[in-house]
């Protein structure tokens, strides 16, 4: 500790440290709070008798717990099979994304073909072609392929993102060349190096890939609203505008059908929450 | 497997070379491997074909003709985008497009950046503060948009909130002046979250030694988030400039829920005069104008990002 003068000055605010922390955690809490108070809302007045809204008091407990509103909404649309559909097209979304941009990630992360570069920024391009730009012609498209009113046809150009391949290609990148080349070496296939050596060390960037490709294919809005013109096939968000613009229905009733519509998402999450931390790499954070 | 030719070359590819048969193997083992990563890459790219380019074209293609699904599309030339341009409705699309492309991209920066540092000043239970925060980006965006259109009702909770301080009802969705930022607050509110985490990641890279030396040095916090922070950092607020703007850029549901793109047309946005024109009037070749001109400015967004990965940057995801 002979140049303990040097180190001196940080000493002084290691002291003020608890202070500022007290400080900090109030801050954060006050944050989680603010950005958690409309999931709050959403719940308890998913519980409350639908005279309850807009009376400019909000009981964030309810008085009175009306669970039959989670029974009444589900019986005013067909709701369950609503949700049965959003269920089946996101599931073939994640599966889609989760093969397809594996696959390809892999292909561009470890092979060198010609014009792999060019693949690697047609693929970044088309971040710029989502289904809002692309609505006519990818209508077209589907209505070409015969797939109006189905579930191909919702869930069909959104099986692969670009943003699935540039994170399955990222989180490959740092996988040493040395094991693929060993293990072709020891006589291994193309198809089992991937599923042996390089999809175990990918779980975390899979788990994200997972979460957020089921998500996105949860909150299609304007997609399935384009190509679904039968109730046989509308997704639940459909659902739940056209049970918004009945005025006949109470509120409370729409926010028990958006409590159930957020905890598939949650869940998976939950689930998978191990990997995702550190697929964002957080593994730093304790 | 044992005994096939070309399996020793990868060991000492050198001494092999200059043999004829060899060689003929060592070629024919490599481009197998090419063989099999072109195999990989291509259901992406055929799918990348059929529904992002060949539809691009097609758009192109479509915006120079009159089409109605009923009759074959008809050669206008530019008179689609000339109906555009004198188009009122248009104009302010296109206005408040680029108005609440601005404003989220800016409101979702800071706030994700603020959040992100609040996270890392590492006080205990941080972890879980982000992790609580987190599930306002996995809530359902529809869902997200109900709540908020009560919340923001003129008898709703945010009147509530705000009277102690003051302030009277403000009718937040059906006022001109505050449904603009009202939805851009909403967006922020969505969106956020998930660039903390990016921008988390980021922090969480930056070498702690780098701001112990800065100490030493007698940085003050604000020198440090400046002189350390912000270079460092650059990379990753480029992404999430980039990649918040994109994603405004093609916003439909918020408006379309909170709003129905008025009060008049104050937050009617491209993507929904897009669907209006294109299935609600069967106009497609107007609508793949708009389609043209949309992706004119998401291409503005993406160059920036172009250049950045040309130059060899790290992609983030």
């Amino acid at each position: 500790m002979a140049d303990a003068p040097i180190l001196r000055p940080p000493r002084l605010s290691v002291r003020l440290r608890p202070l500022y922390r007290w400080i900090g955690l109030a801050a954060l809490l006050a944050l989680t709070v603010a950005f958690l108070l409309p999931i709050l809302w959403m719940t308890t007045t998913s519980f409350q008798a639908g005279e309850k809204m807009f009376q400019l008091t909000t009981d964030w407990i309810p008085t009175e717990w009306h669970w039959e509103n989670y029974p009444n909404a589900l019986s005013r649309a067909a709701f369950p099979t609503f949700f049965f559909n959003s269920t089946v097209v996101s599931v073939i979304v994640m599966v889609g994304n989760v093969v397809f941009c594996t696959l390809a990630g892999y292909g561009l992360a470890k092979f060198r073909f010609p014009g792999d570069r060019w693949v690697l920024l047609a693929i970044l391009c088309t971040l710029m072609l989502p289904l809002e730009v692309t609505l006519v012609p990818t209508f077209l498209v589907v209505y070409k392929f015969g797939w109006l009113n189905s579930y191909q046809g919702i869930a069909g150009p959104l099986v692969i993102e670009a943003f699935g391949i540039f994170l399955m290609r990222q989180s490959m990148l740092s996988i040493p060349a040395d094991y693929i080349e060993a293990a072709r070496i020891d006589g291994a296939g193309e198809l089992r190096i991937l599923w042996k050596i390089i999809v175990p060390q990918c779980r975390p960037a899979l788990a994200v890939l997972a979460v957020f490709s089921f998500r996105d294919s949860w909150d299609q809005f304007l997609w399935p609203l384009t190509v679904v013109s039968v109730n046989e096939y509308r997704t639940f968000p459909l659902g739940l505008v056209a049970f918004g613009e009945d005025y006949g229905t109470p509120p409370t009733e729409q926010m028990s059908i958006a409590v159930l519509a957020t905890i598939p998402v949650f869940l998976l999450f939950a689930v998978l929450q191990r990997w995702v931390n550190r697929g964002f790499g957080l593994s730093g954070l304790k | 497997m044992a005994g096939r030719p070309g399996e020793n070359t990868l060991a000492a590819p050198a001494a092999y070379a200059a043999r004829p048969s060899r060689r003929f193997w060592r070629l024919h083992f490599q481009r197998r491997i090419t063989l099999w990563g072109i195999a990989f890459v291509l259901p992406a790219i055929l799918f990348f074909i059929v529904f992002k380019f060949g539809p691009m074209i097609w758009a192109i293609e479509l915006s120079f003709t009159s089409y109605d699904m009923v009759s074959e599309p008809a050669f206008v030339g530019l008179d689609n985008y000339r109906k555009l341009m004198a188009d009122p409705v248009f104009g302010a699309s296109l206005f408040n497009t680029l108005v609440y492309i601005a404003g989220s991209t800016v409101l979702i920066t800071l706030v994700s950046l603020g959040l992100a540092m609040a996270i890392n000043t590492r006080v205990p239970g941080a972890r879980y503060c982000m992790m609580a925060m987190f599930l306002t980006n996995l809530m359902p965006i529809i869902a997200v948009c109900l709540v908020w259109r009560f919340l923001l009702h003129p008898f709703g909770l945010m009147t509530q909130l705000l009277a102690p301080f003051g302030i009277d009802r403000v009718d937040w969705l059906t006022d001109t002046r505050t449904a603009m930022p009202a939805i851009i607050a909403v967006t922020a509110w969505r969106f956020a979250p998930y660039f903390m985490v990016v921008f988390l990641a980021g922090l969480l890279a930056i070498p702690r030694d780098y701001y112990e030396a800065a100490e030493i040095d007698g940085a003050t916090a604000r020198h440090r988030f400046v002189h350390v922070t912000l270079p460092l950092l650059m990379p990753t607020i480029f992404f999430v400039v980039v990649i918040s703007a994109l994603l405004s850029a093609r916003i439909f549901l918020m408006p379309y829920i909170m709003t129905g793109g008025g009060p008049g047309n104050a937050t009617r946005v491209l993507s929904m005069l897009i669907y209006e024109t294109g299935f609600s009037y069967l106009k497609m070749g107007e609508a793949a104008a708009i389609s043209v001109v949309l992706f004119a400015i998401m291409l503005v967004f993406t160059m920036g990002q172009m250049r950045l990965f040309m130059r060899g940057e790290r992609v983030h995801g």
